[in-house]
């Protein structure tokens, strides 16, 4: 039994402090961790190195690959999903889209493109977590997110004493209703005012803080169930920080033109820099989704979701969303790449299937070939993107367990694809 | 294994014939002097009427780190115009101002450049930073670390820490995260922005450290100088494109008190407030300083008429200029108690007169500088044009009676408020290859690189003459990268990946002790995530070797 230093990769987060126990190979999270790695790091179980499967069937990973390439060789318009990978894995993924002409996108690709789109629209203005732990004397929650799918923010960004300059006095905006329980986290000693906005509300509570920091008149007197004395409060408070943050998940925002509201953000913290500094803080990087992106944005000089069909590359977030692919039949092979967390499976598809997954995940249907690969961060090291995406993180390997990484399976299928061709 | 190239006209201005018909040999990738006894000659490459230069080298070129991502992000639409089609041996990518790093790769080797180094690594991007570099293919790279407008400095200068701590820093940051040199982008300027500060002159303090510019350039050369690091500190001084800041650019060169200094360019620093419009040239005054301070060598930053985007870690002040941008979108982020970046659009035209004047200004400059070891030859890629354009500036340069045809259709205003058209000067084929070369090399501390001498990298590049310079730089006849052929007429012909270029000078970890309490008590990573080591910079940076040159420390 040893202890560990370990990066933790279960959400964009990447806390780095975690100590973990390694017993036969068996991780326990001893320090430094949260609900959700404790649960992930534990049902990782013992380190197994099961075979690849062949329609199901055990086999070699040399006779897997074998089936894999001619899968591929077989297919005309190939799909790569998934894309819950570490940077390495992504370069190869990439490789591999470039030799076949695939069409590339990320398993959560639509929650991604609200702040994407946004991006490309209209631009932005952000920072980083250690500039909000050291600066932010007011920080706006909008949605729960950043407690739910990113349990350690409150306690490593938010609550710490920090040391900066404004933070003396630290106020807390939680913008939508939240549960009890994560009303109790929010650090003692912080001014707090809840708004308590219905999610779908959002959109109108931005337009009237941009009324109100502009000095527009407001006319409703409630507004998506707001007191009208509670938007002026927060626009007052909004308006006297001297470093104020924006917080939110982009997967929270889970409706149809959800990019308005982050546009309507995005415009709030524009006006607000015109006297004072106010900057944005997104919250991603969870399952390989910003990593993903940014390999392929460096690599091919645009974004997910992307084709590479016919020997170019092309961006069209209309056109090449893995699941409408999927849905209008225009993907005729599949590849799925998720050696990160695991959490999504490949769409049942009707269409010939190339799995690489972690070796615990059990998939409900058998895929053409199924190839079990290293854990970043666990059984393998790697380096992901964090969150605030300008930290790039390594991944130390914690354990042995003798499974391949995604990236040397991927340049092996690539190696096969150009030796028969 | 012998190769030979005959008959070429060798440009070769770091040795004694500088200018000759001479054959070129080598043997495993370097220069060597001739066969040895009874060695067989493997393969002859006949260049009998070409001319022969070794590598170009360019010394500022944003080709790695987050801020030319974030550019791509922002701006599909320049990819999706640009498209790069996949050939026998490169993948299918994108070009345009803001270009894919395979792209880059692929370009810049076509047009015989072997070396390239991205002037703006942050700290904490630079993991990242090699990444997208492990990712431009075929050229060596090396980067450049920003300090001065991390708090963690401003804090030890507000302290008053003495210059050894401050030399240990500076060494420290080189070693964890790999980097050839230092440069300071805006002295204290990016960090001021975070507390609302919106502009910061040389000698005005920082409103939270209460430390001015001065203090921060005199004493990063100070501590460069003094580890013996080759490259001088690399400055992008205080009030970018801002009209007269020829007075701040000034006194940036005074700050370092005699000591080497590289400021960056140039041409968005050269401003004077002249004239109805308070925009004119300030270069000729420039140029005279530069002149007259052999502790100074500069790069132009020409601006190039077209779209571009501008990627810098000057968030103060694209913050400032973000309202001149076209399209209307644009990213500015504070980072990490490290720096900042902005990324701005523009679409700089022949008509307008700012622009036009711009234009004026840079070349200005690199005819009025009179040592051409001192000027280089960059366009701030992406920042004033993207480096595709080199060729047509080499025209500018040698070309008088192109540059004055030029200059007669820009816009009318500016140029009768530039002093263009009066200079007589064209740039020698020699020039060039000084600047484009044998300077960068110098100046970098690259031993190996430059020159063709025996023992050189074999970097070598084959031009057919032509009357048109442009035409002749941009698609030479051959390109080799240590003794390999990389591309022919233009068309990439291998794709093998370069080396790391860095420096390690010697220093005292005890500085670990502070920066390891530093990192607990305001970081969001741990020092141990924070540094990278060779194993991991050559992974990350998919180098077959990390080439490490000679730091020799001076006493101070
Ligand atoms: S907050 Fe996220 S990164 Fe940190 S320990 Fe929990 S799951 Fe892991
Ligand atoms: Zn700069
Ligand atoms: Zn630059």
């Amino acid at each position: 039994m040893s202890l560990r230093e370990a990066t933790c990769a279960f959400c964009g987060l990447l806390c780095d402090d975690l100590e973990v126990e390694v017993a036969g190979g068996v991780l326990r999270v001893v320090r430094g961790g949260c609900a959700r790695s404790e649960a992930a790091f534990a049902a990782l179980g013992e380190p197994a190195a099961p075979p690849p499967r062949i329609a199901g069937q055990a086999a070699t990973l040399d006779a897997a690959v074998a089936a894999a390439a001619d899968v591929l060789r077989a297919a005309r318009r190939p799909l790569i999903g998934g894309l819950d990978v570490d940077v390495n894995g992504m370069r190869s993924t990439l490789a591999l889209a470039r030799r076949i002409g695939a069409v590339v996108d990320h398993a959560d690709g639509a929650a991604k493109y609200r702040n994407l789109h946004v991006l490309q629209e209209f631009g932005g203005i952000t920072t980083t977590f250690a500039e909000a732990r050291n600066r932010a004397d007011l920080v706006v929650l909008v949605g729960d997110g950043w407690s739910r799918r990113f349990p350690r923010f409150l306690e490593r960004i938010v609550a710490p004493g920090a040391s900066g300059a404004a933070t003396a006095a630290r106020r807390i905006v939680t913008v939508t209703a939240i549960d009890p329980a994560t009303r109790m986290a929010l650090p003692k000693g912080a001014e707090v005012l809840a708004l308590d906005a219905p999610l779908v509300g959002l959109p109108a509570v931005c337009t009237m803080l941009q009324a109100l920091v502009e000095g527009r008149p407001v006319q409703p007197a409630r507004l998506a169930g707001v007191s009208q004395e509670a938007l002026v409060r927060c626009a007052e408070w909004i308006r006297a920080a001297r470093y104020g943050v924006v917080v939110w998940s982009a997967a929270d925002l889970d409706w149809p033109h959800a990019e308005l509201t982050v546009q309507a953000i995005a415009r709030l913290v524009r006006t607000l820099n015109g006297s004072t500094r106010f900057a944005a803080l997104p919250l991603a990087g969870t399952d390989g989704d910003l990593t993903a992106n940014a390999v392929q944005t460096w690599q091919s000089g645009v974004p997910l979701p992307a084709s590479y069909a016919n020997g170019s590359v092309d961006f069209d977030p209309n056109r090449y969303a893995l699941r409408d692919v999927l849905a209008r039949g225009e993907a005729d092979a599949l590849v799925w790449v998720s050696s990160l967390s695991g959490a999504v499976p490949p769409p049942a598809s009707g269409v010939p299937t190339i799995a690489l997954t972690r070796a615990d995940v059990r998939l409900g249907m058998a895929p053409s070939v199924q190839i079990p690969v290293a854990t970043p961060g666990i059984d393998a090291s790697g380096h992901l993107l964090r969150s605030d995406k300008v930290i790039t993180l390594r991944l130390p390997r914690l354990r042995e367990n003798g499974l391949p990484s995604a990236s040397t399976v991927l340049d092996a299928l690539l190696g096969q694809l150009e030796q028969r061709c | 294994m012998l190769t030979r190239f005959v008959g070429a006209r060798v440009i070769d201005p770091v040795h004694a014939t500088p200018d000759a018909v001479r054959d070129l040999y080598v043997r495993d990738g370097r220069i060597v002097s001739g066969p040895r006894d009874g060695e067989p000659v493997h393969r002859t490459w006949d260049a009998a009427g070409a001319i022969a230069m070794a590598g170009a080298i360019d010394l500022h070129t944003h080709i790695g780190g987050g801020k030319v991502n974030i550019a791509r992000g922002l701006l599909p639409e320049l990819g999706r115009e640009h498209p790069l089609a996949a050939t026998e041996v490169c993948g299918a990518c994108t070009m345009g101002p803001a270009p894919s790093t395979l792209a880059t790769g692929y370009r810049y080797a076509a047009m015989g450049y072997t070396a390239c180094f991205e002037p703006a690594m942050l700290p904490v991007n630079a993991r990242q930073a090699h990444m997208e570099m492990g990712d431009t293919p075929i050229v060596d790279k090396g980067a450049y670390a920003m300090l001065g407008n991390d708090d963690f400095l401003l804090r030890l200068l507000a302290d008053g820490a003495d210059r050894r701590e401050i030399r240990d820093y500076v060494a420290w940051t080189l070693h964890a995260t790999q980097a050839i040199a230092i440069k300071v982008v805006n002295a204290g300027g990016i960090s001021a922005f975070k507390f609302n500060q919106r502009s910061l002159d040389v000698d005005e303090a920082h409103v939270h450290y209460g430390v001015t510019p001065r203090t921060i350039l005199r004493e990063l050369a100070r501590a460069v100088h003094d580890l013996g690091v080759p490259h001088p500190l690399h400055v992008h001084s205080s009030n970018l494109g801002v009209p007269g800041n020829v007075d701040s650019t000034l006194a940036t060169i005074d700050a370092a008190e005699g000591l080497p200094i590289h400021l960056t360019h140039l041409q968005f620093h050269s401003y004077g407030t002249e004239g109805d419009r308070r925009f004119s040239s300030a270069a000729a005054r420039i140029a005279e300083k530069v002149n007259a301070s052999p502790n100074v060598s500069v790069d132009v930053g020409q601006i190039m008429f077209g779209q571009t985007v501008t990627a810098s870690g000057d968030s103060m002040l694209q913050y400032r200029n973000a309202r001149h941008g076209r399209p209307a979108k644009w990213v500015v982020m504070d980072i990490e108690c490290d720096a900042g970046c902005g990324v701005v659009p523009f679409r700089y035209r022949d008509r307008d007169f700012v622009n036009a004047l711009q234009w004026a200004i840079g070349l200005e400059l690199f005819l009025l500088i009179r040592d051409p070891w001192r000027v280089f030859l960059t366009t701030d890629h992406p920042n004033g044009g993207p480096f595709t354009s080199y060729p047509h500036l080499i025209k500018l340069l040698m070309d008088g009676s192109f540059r004055k045809d030029v200059l007669a259709r820009i816009n009318p205003e500016a140029a009768a408020m530039t002093a263009l058209g009066s200079l007589e000067r064209e740039y020698s084929l020699q020039e060039i290859a000084i600047m484009t070369r044998a300077a960068p090399a110098r100046i970098l501390g690259l031993e190996d690189h430059g020159h063709l001498g025996a023992g050189a990298a074999a970097n070598i590049v084959i031009y057919e003459p032509h009357p048109d310079p442009e035409v002749m730089f941009a698609t030479p006849r051959w390109v080799f990268k240590d003794g390999e052929l990389v591309a022919e007429r233009g068309e990439v012909k291998a794709v093998p990946q370069g080396a790391i270029h860095t420096v390690k000078p010697d220093f005292d970890r005890g500085i670990e002790r502070r920066l390891k309490t530093w990192f607990e008590q305001h970081h969001t990573q741990s020092l141990a995530s924070f540094k990278i080591d060779d194993e991991e910079v050559c992974e990350c940076g998919r180098a077959p070797r990390l080439a490490v040159h000679a730091c020799r420390a001076r006493s101070s």
